[in-house]
């Protein structure tokens, strides 16, 4: 019964990092000989890593910042009759966007010379780079912005289904606020909010459309490098694009597996 | 589980050879043949998308004229050619070499050249078409692409100028030369910019500088060679790097491509800018994109020419068809129609004097765009471009001496 | 919900922990100030998209019309609308039920190695499209699999995770003891499929499809790589005419075109859902979207 499904998957999976690593490897050639060699990491490992660094910290960034507005956005959903549905309604047109036109629409907004700047009458000068700007902050926000909606409705769903009943026997017996969501709300919440936000985080480390509209030339992101390499006129600098890859891929894998690890750990999860 | 693992080794295993680096040669006697084997054939060229009066031509004027001819073009929007080339040498690279997807690319010089280096070029091919004799058999630009011996790879379509462009309402008195356009930068900081090489367009700049701090084009020896690029190259980026201070953004970062330029241009955020299509101007400038003041800056030195092309893949499975199209697009009568300003605005790469005289009239017929001066006018003094092995290692010397060396 | 409907302990928005008071007017203050900060990003696609002219640095377009559109409908976003609608459907089609088998499979016990085969199914969320495809197009290509196959297949695989997932949460909520006790009534296999089985677990199958549909809309990197120019959908389209300069207006045009058909298909679904059903007592939270 599980065989349509797993088949493909594991043709994917195993396939795609199969064939990524053996063209970074050099054994899957373009032009010229097969030859195996480690080149393609070694030559360019610091480009690599300056990469990754960056990578990572986008992805962090924009991670938590979706973490915190999604966390409030669920139970603004979960705590309120009109609020929440509005919310639930906001929230569910932002997560059905594509990037590529979230990212096209927030280029327009955040601009030098966007809607914001033309609204608020901020010559191009004076508005700060957000676009293109040296703290990649478009990016993060295209990032916060899209992630946060599919946090709060991950969570929300968690919520609605599993904890309202406990967050009303903890209101009868007279605990306030703070105490419901410390105690009641937020362990509950806990791992739907860790798996969404590993999602968010791994699906941030792997896009490429924003960080290629929004970014700037240099440093790059692992997943522009790659691209860049891939489509570039010299024919030999595919395998150091498919290093990129692999080296995305890893570190993906090594958080998600860390993640699930955690949950395990903490016996939360059922 | 293991099914899939099994099919992923046996496919992976296989899959270790490259393509022959010598191309393949069209197969076909004369003509009549190919026009026999396009009959019903579907051509897909893939071409920049960006561009809607390109877009518009290839749909309606294009496609119904070679849809007379028995082929159907269909265009495949890209953001970037290289994704065509990209899909060529990924099907070459699997071994799928004769029903590829791509069929015709609207090619530039550098995607031109890693294709022939690769072999992913059909050649030789077009001395079939009838209309390749409306060209100049002599013309440089139609004989070297960027340095790359054409050899029968490719067919010409336009021509095309690399040209500076400003805003004539900020700038009353513009700079000749190009060394007066870096001082000028230089005097009004913040308004000025050009692409990150490897960008097609901020790689020609580039090289444009090369030429002028070398004292011309003359000094630059056109083929590559080390002792030249360790005499010459220091003076370029040294310039460049001290000219970063009074880029858009202090020099900070810089557009990635030549799109990202011009809207900056666009947004009267930078007063000067520079292209290596200037049919768009016209266009860009009546809808309001572009300043009314626009206007093209000519160079008392010149600036580098060439011409762009359509290629057939290696591997293309309607490569008939696809030189159907090459050759309609080639004739005296669409030439004419992309060159209208209103529709295109490209300039012809056909030779006057290989057109009847009829022809030649409505050649010269032809409205002058408000904005864009004649290519006679534009290419006065072009200069030569350098051969492709300098391009990789000027670009590669700017992004490790200029990019990542503040 | 109207006074009419009951209200079961659990519901969102109880008496009990309803905000009063000054917690009342923080709570519309916050959901205003979130409900912008979703919305907000939209605001430039709804003025750009029917702005004929808005040179800088007006403040709003100087001339307005449909420009936009008839320039959208030019460059072919009708024909590429069909086609991401189609790819999106066929993926929805082929990863729900992939995903409902497996889910079921899983939940009630009927797999070996389960814990293996879960990491599996789940794997294609870490894997990143760019990276999946860069390797997979030369493995798809030697196989002679065709451009429109093989994208549909790497698209399926991408949202099998995600329908996995969701119809596990709602099979570990099945009881499936209604369909044993229809068994033993005599109904046949087909029968208790479709009259019991389909309609408990109906929520969540459209959930599940709705997050199919989502990932072959959303995806850009998979189509023009697999895709070969075979599929052009909108946000090829889109990606092409972005990569212009002037055609801010179009672009915002594809934008708002790909933004109404998968909201259109969750009022839908919402108003589906909202629909008392016989037998099924499942609620219907928007759980669980593609980021």
């Amino acid at each position: 019964m599980v065989l349509p499904a797993l088949v493909p998957a594991v043709f994917v999976v195993a396939g795609g990092v199969g064939a990524a690593a053996m063209q970074s490897l050099g054994l899957m050639p373009l032009v010229g000989p097969v030859r195996f060699s480690a080149d393609a990491y070694t030559g360019q490992a610091e480009d690599l890593f300056r990469a990754l660094g960056l990578s990572l910290a986008i992805a962090a960034v924009s991670t938590v910042i979706a973490a915190v507005f999604g966390v409030g956005t669920a139970l603004l959903i979960v705590g309120g009759r009109w609020c929440g549905r509005i919310l639930a309604a906001t929230s569910a047109a932002t997560v059905t966007i594509p990037h590529l036109i979230g990212a096209a629409t927030v280029g327009l907004l955040l601009a030098d010379s966007g809607v914001l700047a033309r609204v608020l009458g901020v010559p191009p000068e004076l508005w700060p780079s957000l676009v293109g700007g040296p703290w990649w902050l478009a990016v993060v926000a295209e990032y916060a912005w899209k992630e946060s909606a599919f946090i709060a409705l991950i969570v929300a769903g968690t919520l609605i289904t599993r904890v309202a009943r406990f967050d009303e026997a903890a209101a009868l017996l007279g605990a306030t606020r703070w105490m419901r969501f410390r105690f009641v709300m937020l362990p509950l919440a806990l791992p739907a909010l860790a798996i969404s936000s590993t999602i968010a985080f791994v699906y941030t480390l792997g896009s490429y459309e924003v960080a290629w509209l929004l970014g700037r030339t240099y440093p790059e992101p692992l997943a522009v490098m790659a691209l860049r390499l891939f489509n570039s006129v010299s024919l030999t600098a595919r395998p150091e694009a498919a290093a990129a890859a692999v080296l995305t891929t890893l570190v993906s894998f090594l958080v998600v597996g860390a993640c699930f690890w955690a949950l395990r750990k903490t016996a939360l999860w059922r | 589980m293991l099914v899939g693992l099994g099919a992923v080794v046996s496919l992976t295993l296989g899959a270790c050879a490259a393509p022959a680096p010598d191309g393949a040669r069209s197969e076909f006697a004369d003509w009549n043949d190919v026009i026999r084997a396009a009959q019903g054939q579907t051509v897909k060229l893939w071409m920049y998308g960006g561009d809607t009066q390109g877009n518009a031509y290839i749909d309606d004027v294009l496609a119904p004229a070679v849809a007379a001819e028995g082929v159907t073009l269909e265009r495949v929007p890209v953001t970037d050619t290289s994704d065509a080339l990209n899909r060529v040498l990924s099907e070459l690279q699997a071994g799928r070499t004769d029903d590829g997807t791509v069929d015709l690319v609207w090619v530039n010089g550098d995607n031109f050249r890693t294709g022939k280096e690769a072999g992913a070029w059909l050649c030789d091919w077009t001395n079939l078409m009838p209309n390749l004799a409306l060209t100049a058999p002599d013309d440089p630009l139609l004989l070297k692409d960027f340095g790359t011996p054409v050899d029968g790879c490719e067919a010409p379509w336009n021509k095309a100028q690399f040209t500076f462009v400003y805003n004539s309402d900020v700038i009353a008195d513009p700079p000749t030369t190009l060394a007066g356009v870096l001082a000028w930068a230089e005097a009004h900081p913040g308004r000025f910019s050009y692409p990150a090489p490897p960008d097609f367009t901020g790689s020609v700049f580039t090289r444009e500088v090369l030429y002028s701090v070398s004292g011309g084009y003359e000094n630059v020896p056109a083929t590559f060679d080390q002792d030249a690029y360790d005499q010459l190259t220091p003076k370029l980026f040294e310039r460049l790097r001290d000219l970063a201070p009074s880029l858009w953004r202090a020099g900070s970062t810089y557009p990635a491509n030549e799109q990202e330029l011009n809207q900056l241009y666009a947004d009267r955020q930078i007063d000067l800018t520079m292209t290596y299509g200037p049919a768009t101007l016209t266009d860009l400038v009546a809808s309001g994109t572009y300043p009314p003041g626009t206007k093209v800056l000519s160079l008392e030195e010149g600036t580098v020419g060439n011409a762009s092309f359509l290629s057939i893949p290696a591997n293309a499975a309607s490569s008939a068809g696809a030189m159907v199209v090459a050759n309609v697009a080639l004739s005296a009568g669409q030439q004419l129609a992309k060159a209208h300003p209103a529709t295109w605005g490209q300039f012809t790469v056909l030779d006057p004097n290989e057109l009847t005289p009829d022809d030649r009239a409505r050649f010269d017929a032809l409205p002058s765009s408000p904005v864009v001066p004649s290519y006679d006018v534009l290419s006065r003094s072009a200069n030569p471009e350098l051969a492709a092995a300098w391009v990789p290692v000027l670009d590669e010397g700017w992004r490790t001496t200029v990019l990542a060396g503040r | 919900m109207t006074g009419l409907d009951l209200r079961r302990p659990g519901d969102p928005g109880s008496t009990l922990t309803l905000a009063h008071g000054r917690g009342r007017l923080l709570r519309v203050l916050s959901t205003t100030l979130v409900a912008s900060w979703f919305l907000l990003p939209f605001a430039p696609l709804a003025l750009w998209a029917f702005a004929n002219q808005w040179s800088f640095p007006s403040t709003l377009p100087t001339e307005w019309g449909f420009d936009g559109l008839s320039s959208a409908i030019a460059q072919g976003a009708l024909p590429a609308l069909g086609t991401s609608l189609l790819l999106s459907l066929v993926v929805a089609a082929l990863a729900t039920p992939l995903g409902a088998l497996a889910a079921r499979a899983l939940t009630f016990g009927t797999v070996p190695w389960p814990r293996t085969v879960s990491i599996a199914l789940l794997a294609p969320i870490a894997l990143p499209p760019f990276a999946a495809v860069l390797g997979l197009n030369v493995l798809l290509l030697r196989a002679h699999i065709p451009p429109e196959a093989g994208l549909v297949l790497v698209l399926v695989v991408m949202a099998v995770p995600y329908t996995t997932f969701t119809m596990r949460v709602a099979y570990a909520a099945h009881d499936i003891h209604y369909e044993e006790e229809a068994r033993t009534l005599g109904a046949s296999r087909w029968n208790i499929l479709w009259r019991v089985h389909i309609p408990l677990v109906a929520p969540a199958l459209s959930r599940a499809a709705f997050l199919a549909f989502l990932v072959g809309w959303s995806d850009y990197v998979v189509t023009v790589v697999v895709g070969g120019g075979e599929v052009v959908t909108l946000p090829l389209v889109t990606a092409s005419m972005a990569a212009g300069i002037g055609n801010d207006s179009a672009v915002a045009i594809l934008s708002l075109s790909a933004i109404v058909p998968p909201l259109a298909l969750l009022a839908l679904a919402g108003f589906a859902g909202r629909r008392p059903r016989t037998g099924a007592v499942q609620k219907t939270p928007n759980v669980g979207e593609r980021p």
